[in-house]
C-alpha cells in the first residue's frame, strides 16, 4: 500500500514538472544567401627554396570564387600557425572568422609536403586535418585539392578546383587553338590547331575524349579527340551541316544537330558512330541538345512557338514539354548534375544574360547584367558556371559566376579572343 | 236579268275556240308521239375538242355562259351559307369567351383569396419565428456577456499574476522577435539544399545572452551541411538580445528554436 502511495506521489510530481516545463518557441522562417567567413592563415614554410608559401591564396582564391565563402585578408597575420595546436581563437574570432585553415610546407629538392588543417572558430575545435605530398610544381594542385577538400566539409558538395576546363582561342582571324587549362585558367596546353573556326567543344562526362565541331572540312563537320592520346575520330559528316554534339551521362552517345532534311534537327548517334536515330522531327528549328543527368530526356532550344525558347523531349514517350516562359528569347539549355537547375542564355532588355532556372519551383534568377554574354556551362558540381562574355572592347573572354550570383570572375587566359568554354568532369 | 246572244258573245267563242284547239293539241300528241316502254340502249361517244365549228363554238359559248351563270349563282349561294357559317361561328366564339372570362374571374379571385390566406399564414409563422429569433438571440447575448465577463475576470486574475511575476506579454513578444531577427541573419540557406527542410534547436541562456553549452539538436534537417549551418547561426548570434529583467530573462533563458531555412520568409 505505501508503495503505491508512493509511486503515485512520484508520478503526479513528474506530471507537474513537465506541465511546467515549457519553452518559448521562436520560429524562424527563411535564410540569407551568406557566405561562410573563413581565413586562410599562409602556411609555414620549412625549405630554402621560394614560391611555394602563396599556397594558401590558391585555396583563399578557388574558394572565394565559389561565391559560397568570403576569404578573409590573412597577409597581415604575424606569426601565422602552423597547426591546430596552440591557436588562439579569441584572436580569429575578433576578425569575424568562422572557420581557419593552417599549414606548413616541408620541402626537400625535389619533394614537397603539405600538412593542413581546418578548424571552427566557434566550437574551437579541429574539422580536417590531412597531408599531401608531390613535386614542388605541383604545389598550385596540392593548393586546389586543399580547397577542395574544405569546400566539400562545409558546403556538402565535391569541389572542383582540381577540375579541368576547354575554351577557343582565335588569334589574327586565321588561326584557332582548342586549349585545356584548370579551372582556374593556370596551365594552359592546346590539344588542337585549325586554319578554319572551331566551336562547341564538349568534355564527355568520363573525361577520356572531347568532342567538337570543326570547319576544316568547308562546312561543320562533329569529331571527337581522345584526350590521352590525341587521336581524333569524325563523327559526323553528313549532308548538310552538323553541330551541337552534347554527350549523354554515360559517354556512350551523343545528341547532334543536323540539317540533313532541310530544318535543323536532332539526332542520337553511337559515340563510335555506329547507329543514328533521328529524335526530333517538325518544321520548326530544333537545335542546342542537353541530356538532362538521368539520361531519358533532352532539353534544347526551339523556334516552334515563334522566338527561340527552351524545351524538354522525354526520349520515352517522346513527349516534348515547354520549360521557358520568363523572356521572349531563351536559349543554350545546359542541367545541372542533380537535374534540378536549368542553366540557359536569356535575352533581357536588349541584353543577353546568364540566367539558371529552378526546375522545382520554375523560379528564374538572372546571374549577370551582360550585354554580350554567351555559352553558359555548368560546373560538374553544380555551383559555378563558366561563359563566355564580351568587354568593352568587344574582345570574347571567359570567366565564372557563383550560382548565387555573387561572384564573377574573369579568367586570366590571355588576350587574344576566348570563346565556346567547356567544363571537364570531377576526376580522381 | 240580262240575255246575251252566241253570236254576240265573242268572248265565249275565244274560249271555246282555244278549248278545241288544245283538245285537238292532246289527240294529237297521244296518237302520233311514240311512247317507249323499255329502257333505251346506251351507246357511248367520244367528245373531240380539236374538231370545232362555228355552230359547236356557238354553242359552246353559250353553255359556257349558262354555266358561269350557274357557277356565279353556286357562289353566291355558297358565300351567303359562308357568311352565316362564320355570324354562327363569331357568335359562338363570342358566348365561350364570355364563358372563359366568367371562369377567369371565378379563378383570379379564388387564388388571390389562396393568397391572402397564405400571406396571413406566413406572417403568422413569421411573427412567430421572430420571437423565437429574439429570445434566442437575448439568451445568446446573455451567454456572451457572461463568458465576456469571465474572460475579463480571467484575464484580470492573469495579468494580477503576470504582474506580480514582473512578466510583461507585450515585452516578453518584443524579446522573442529580436532573438528571431538576429538568428535569422545569419542563417545560410544555401547549406539546405533546395527541398523544403526543418530543423529544431533547443538552447539555454546566460543573462548575458551567451548561450550556456551547445546548442542541442533535437531535430536534423537530415543535411549534414545545413544542420551546421543553423548551429553556426545560432552561435554566430551571441551574444542574443536579453531583458535586464530578472523574472522575464526567467522566461526566455530556455527556448526552443524551429527553423525552416527554404520556407518563404
Amino acid at each position: 500500500m505505501n508503495k503505491k502511495i508512493i509511486s503515485l506521489f512520484f508520478l503526479s510530481l513528474l506530471i507537474f514538472c513537465s506541465a511546467s516545463y515549457s519553452l518559448e518557441v521562436i520560429e524562424i522562417l527563411g535564410g540569407r544567401a551568406n557566405q561562410i567567413a573563413i581565413a586562410v592563415s599562409p602556411f609555414k614554410e620549412f625549405s630554402s627554396q621560394t614560391g611555394t608559401s602563396k599556397v594558401h591564396q590558391v585555396i583563399a582564391s578557388d574558394l572565394d570564387r565559389s561565391g559560397l565563402f568570403n576569404t578573409l585578408d590573412t597577409d597581415g597575420v604575424s606569426n601565422p600557425p602552423s597547426n591546430d595546436l596552440n591557436i588562439n581563437f579569441t584572436r580569429w574570432s575578433a576578425l569575424d572568422a568562422q572557420f581557419i585553415v593552417v599549414g606548413k610546407i616541408d620541402q626537400t629538392v625535389d619533394r614537397i609536403r603539405v600538412s593542413w588543417s581546418l578548424l571552427d572558430v566557434y566550437k574551437e575545435k579541429t574539422v580536417l586535418s590531412m597531408e599531401y605530398a608531390g613535386k614542388p610544381s605541383q604545389i598550385r594542385a596540392i593548393g586546389h585539392k586543399i580547397a577542395d577538400q574544405v569546400y566539400e566539409r562545409l558546403t556538402g558538395s565535391k569541389g572542383v578546383f582540381h577540375t579541368k576546363i576547354a575554351f577557343v582561342k582565335k588569334i589574327n582571324d586565321d588561326k584557332y587553338v582548342l586549349n585545356i587549362s584548370d579551372y582556374d585558367g593556370f596551365n594552359v596546353r592546346t590539344i588542337m590547331n585549325s586554319g578554319q573556326p572551331i566551336i562547341s567543344p564538349r568534355w564527355s562526362p568520363d573525361g577520356k575524349q572531347i568532342a567538337y565541331v570543326s570547319f576544316e572540312k568547308k562546312k561543320p563537320v562533329i569529331y571527337l579527340q581522345e584526350l590521352a592520346t590525341g587521336q581524333r575520330t569524325l563523327l559526323a559528316n553528313f549532308k548538310g551541316n552538323n553541330s551541337a554534339p552534347a554527350w549523354s551521362p554515360d559517354s556512350k552517345k551523343l545528341a547532334i544537330v543536323l540539317t540533313y532534311n532541310a530544318n535543323s534537327q536532332i539526332y542520337i548517334i553511337d559515340s563510335d558512330g555506329g547507329d543514328i536515330k533521328q529524335v526530333m522531327r517538325s518544321r520548326a528549328i530544333n537545335t542546342e541538345p542537353a541530356w538532362a543527368p538521368n539520361g531519358k530526356e533532352i532539353y534544347f532550344t526551339s523556334n516552334k512557338s515563334g522566338g527561340p525558347q527552351i524545351y524538354k523531349l522525354n526520349l520515352e514517350d517522346d513527349e516534348v514539354t515547354r520549360i521557358t516562359y520568363e523572356g521572349k528569347y531563351n536559349l543554350y539549355p545546359s542541367l545541372s548534375y542533380d537535374g534540378k537547375l536549368l542553366l540557359f542564355l536569356m535575352q533581357d532588355g536588349g541584353k543577353f544574360k546568364v540566367a539558371v532556372q529552378n526546375l522545382l519551383s520554375n523560379q528564374v534568377l538572372k546571374l549577370t547584367n551582360g550585354p554580350y554574354d554567351e555559352a553558359p556551362i555548368f560546373s560538374p558540381n553544380g555551383h559555378m558556371i563558366l561563359f563566355s562574355y564580351k568587354d568593352y572592347g568587344k574582345t570574347s573572354k571567359i570567366g565564372t559566376v557563383s550560382i548565387n550570383g555573387l561572384k564573377i570572375t574573369p579568367l586570366a587566359v590571355g588576350n587574344e579572343q576566348i570563346q565556346e568554354p567547356t567544363w571537364g568532369p570531377i576526376t580522381n | 236579268m240580262k240575255i246575251i246572244k252566241f253570236e254576240n258573245n265573242y268572248e265565249l267563242q275565244a274560249n271555246l275556240f282555244s278549248f278545241v284547239i288544245h283538245l285537238t293539241l292532246l289527240i294529237f300528241i297521244m296518237f302520233t308521239v311514240d311512247w317507249k316502254t323499255k329502257a333505251p340502249h346506251f351507246s357511248e361517244v367520244d367528245l373531240w375538242d380539236a374538231v370545232p365549228t362555228q355552230v359547236k363554238k356557238v354553242k359552246q359559248e353559250s353553255v359556257k355562259k349558262k354555266n358561269i351563270v350557274k357557277k356565279k349563282k353556286v357562289i353566291k349561294i355558297k358565300k351567303e351559307k359562308v357568311t352565316l357559317q362564320r355570324e354562327a361561328e363569331i357568335k359562338l366564339k363570342k358566348k365561350k369567351a364570355a364563358k372563359k372570362k366568367v371562369l377567369a374571374l371565378k379563378k383570379k379571385k379564388e387564388i388571390e383569396r389562396m393568397q391572402r390566406k397564405i400571406l396571413n399564414q406566413e406572417k403568422i409563422s413569421k411573427l412567430q419565428e421572430r420571437l423565437l429569433e429574439d429570445e434566442r438571440l437575448e439568451k445568446l447575448q446573455e451567454q456572451l456577456r457572461e463568458q465576456d465577463l469571465k474572460k475579463k475576470e480571467r484575464l484580470a486574475l492573469e495579468g494580477e499574476k503576470d504582474m506580480e511575476a514582473g512578466v510583461n506579454s507585450g515585452e516578453l513578444e518584443r524579446f522573442k522577435m529580436l532573438i528571431q531577427q538576429k538568428i535569422h541573419q545569419n542563417v545560410n540557406k544555401q547549406l539546405c539544399g533546395l527541398d523544403d527542410v526543418s530543423l529544431i534547436f533547443e538552447i539555454s541562456l546566460m543573462p548575458t545572452g551567451d548561450i550556456l553549452g551547445t546548442p542541442k539538436m533535437l531535430k536534423s534537417s537530415k543535411i549534414g551541411t545545413c544542420d551546421e549551418a543553423v548551429e553556426r547561426a545560432i552561435l554566430q548570434s551571441q551574444p542574443l538580445p536579453m531583458p535586464k529583467d530578472k523574472k522575464l530573462f526567467r522566461k526566455l533563458k530556455g527556448l526552443k528554436l524551429k527553423f525552416s531555412p527554404n520556407a518563404i520568409n
